[in-house]
């Protein structure tokens, strides 16, 4: 049990990447977009990827979500601000020696600390060194110049953030992002956590894109997802 | 409102834990089958059939006399089943066993209102459960006639060895059949449990109607072959990019 979860943890499974025709990568693509509706409306070039408690899919989500994304030719960088428990660098087999803090820190330039993947088109920042104020970082100017520069250099910045009921951090990120989208696994997100994280998000003045549903049950996958006015 | 129950709600609950259920029912069944075939020791029942009437009776067709021979059968019940006859029982057949364990095995009644008493012993062997009632009424027979002053005690159908015995406890098929219901109550109690305290979100309509949020789409489990899979693909990726990665 323990040994899957660790499995499962550093794998992250990028399906998207490996094995585009599958109906996962399809499903993926349903759900960019669907992203791509809720923000025709606005220019949104940065998104954040949260959910209510951890281990919910945030990193398969967005790794996955990027990859699709880069396939529709799109120059795309994902952010990996969950500095305290980083995991998008494994996922794309890197190293995490540098990354987000040294950028924050002024030690390194974006474009010094972006690494590109296998993945055309698609560029990751990781965490870089576990800092001792994560949320200060995050909340500092720097964070915000960060921010605006990736998104002269790219078409979307995705960005993975702690779990929202833990820490504050994408809460702060929320406020920071075009767009928040928030990942909940099937079965397991209890609806009141589920609910708490909304509010956060909204009182943290996020604009809530919608809800992403992790690890459904195939058998439950009956009735196809009807996207509009019932 | 929402804890309003109807037969559609059931039928999907049931459906959603119909593994569950069945294996719970499955479970029971097995092990009350095990446990009635291998761990319960077989009782068998041996029964003598007896006739007693007063001897002083001078018509014994009287409706009265058959009345309160009736109402003596139960005394003579109680006789059978005490001391004075079980404890001569116990001497003659050299039985190993207290008067009190006996006394249990020991079952008298008369039949369908008849003056017929029949004496039924159960007991893990049935020659010894046959001799034990058959000692029973010769014991009754001749003490019978001190205490109540009865010499017509008539053996109708003595106790007898059949020569392949069916014993009457356990009855495999029968607690089978009671634990598979049993079971399958327990499952149905579980699921029922289950789903009342699962609070979780499963559906993009949980997402829509209950967290009131639009649902952008969902991502299936990932069985177990898709896993290898992708293991093994990522290991044949992992050597295109390899100068990459030791690069960065």
């Amino acid at each position: 049990m323990v040994h899957k979860k660790h499995n499962e943890q550093r794998s992250h499974k990028l399906v998207t990447h490996l094995n585009p025709k599958s109906p996962i990568s399809e499903q993926y693509r349903t759900i960019r977009t669907n992203i791509h509706f809720t923000s025709i409306n606005e220019t949104m070039q940065t998104y954040m990827v949260t959910s209510p408690m951890s281990g919910e899919g945030k990193t398969t989500t967005i790794t996955n979500l990027g990859v699709v994304m880069a396939q529709q030719e799109k120059k795309v960088l994902i952010v990996d601000a969950d500095t305290r428990k980083p995991s998008v660098h494994y996922s794309f087999q890197r190293h995490n020696t540098k990354g987000l803090t040294n950028v924050l820190t002024s030690q390194l330039s974006l474009r010094g600390a972006v690494i590109s993947t296998a993945v055309p088109n698609l560029d990751i920042l990781t965490s870089g060194p576990i800092p001792p104020n994560p949320s200060e970082l995050l909340a500092s100017p720097q964070m915000e110049q960060l921010l605006k520069e990736a998104c002269r250099h790219y078409d979307i910045v995705l960005v993975d953030t702690p779990p929202v009921l833990i820490v504050s951090d994408a809460q702060i990120m929320a406020n920071r992002c075009h767009g928040s989208i928030l990942v909940v696994n099937s079965g397991k997100t209890e609806l009141d956590s589920a609910n708490q994280a909304k509010e956060a998000l909204v009182h943290a003045k996020a604009k809530l894109l919608g809800v992403v549903l992790n690890r459904k049950n195939k058998r439950r996958d009956k009735t196809f997802y009807y996207y509009g006015p019932q | 409102m929402e804890e309003k129950l109807n037969l559609r709600d059931l039928y999907r609950m049931v459906k959603k834990h119909l593994v569950m259920i069945v294996a719970i029912t499955i479970v029971a069944m097995v092990i009350s089958g095990v446990v009635s075939k291998f761990a319960i020791t077989p009782i068998y029942q041996s029964s003598t059939q007896i006739l007693v009437n007063q001897a002083d009776s001078e018509n014994i067709f009287d409706v009265n006399v058959v009345k309160s021979n009736l109402e003596l059968i139960n005394t003579y019940s109680v006789i059978m089943k005490s001391p004075l006859i079980l404890e001569k029982v116990i001497k003659e057949l050299d039985l190993n066993r207290d008067f009190e364990v006996l006394y249990e095995q020991v079952a008298v009644s008369s039949q369908e209102d008849s003056q017929v008493v029949v004496i039924s012993v159960e007991d893990e062997n049935q020659e010894t459960a046959a001799n034990i009632a058959n000692s029973i009424t010769k014991v009754f027979e001749s003490e019978i006639k001190k205490v109540m002053k009865v010499d017509n005690v008539n053996v109708l159908y003595p106790a007898m060895v059949k020569p392949n015995p069916e014993p009457i406890k356990p009855q495999p098929a029968l607690n089978v059949v009671v634990a598979g219901l049993a079971g399958l109550f327990l499952g149905i109690g579980i699921a029922f449990t289950r789903d009342y305290f699962d609070n979780t979100i499963k559906t993009e309509a949980d997402i829509e109607n209950k967290l009131g949020l639009p649902a952008l789409g969902s991502i299936t489990t990932i069985n177990e072959t898709g896993i290898t899979s992708t293991v093994a693909q990522m290991k044949t990726k992992k050597k295109d990019v390899g100068g990459k990665m030791s690069g960065s």
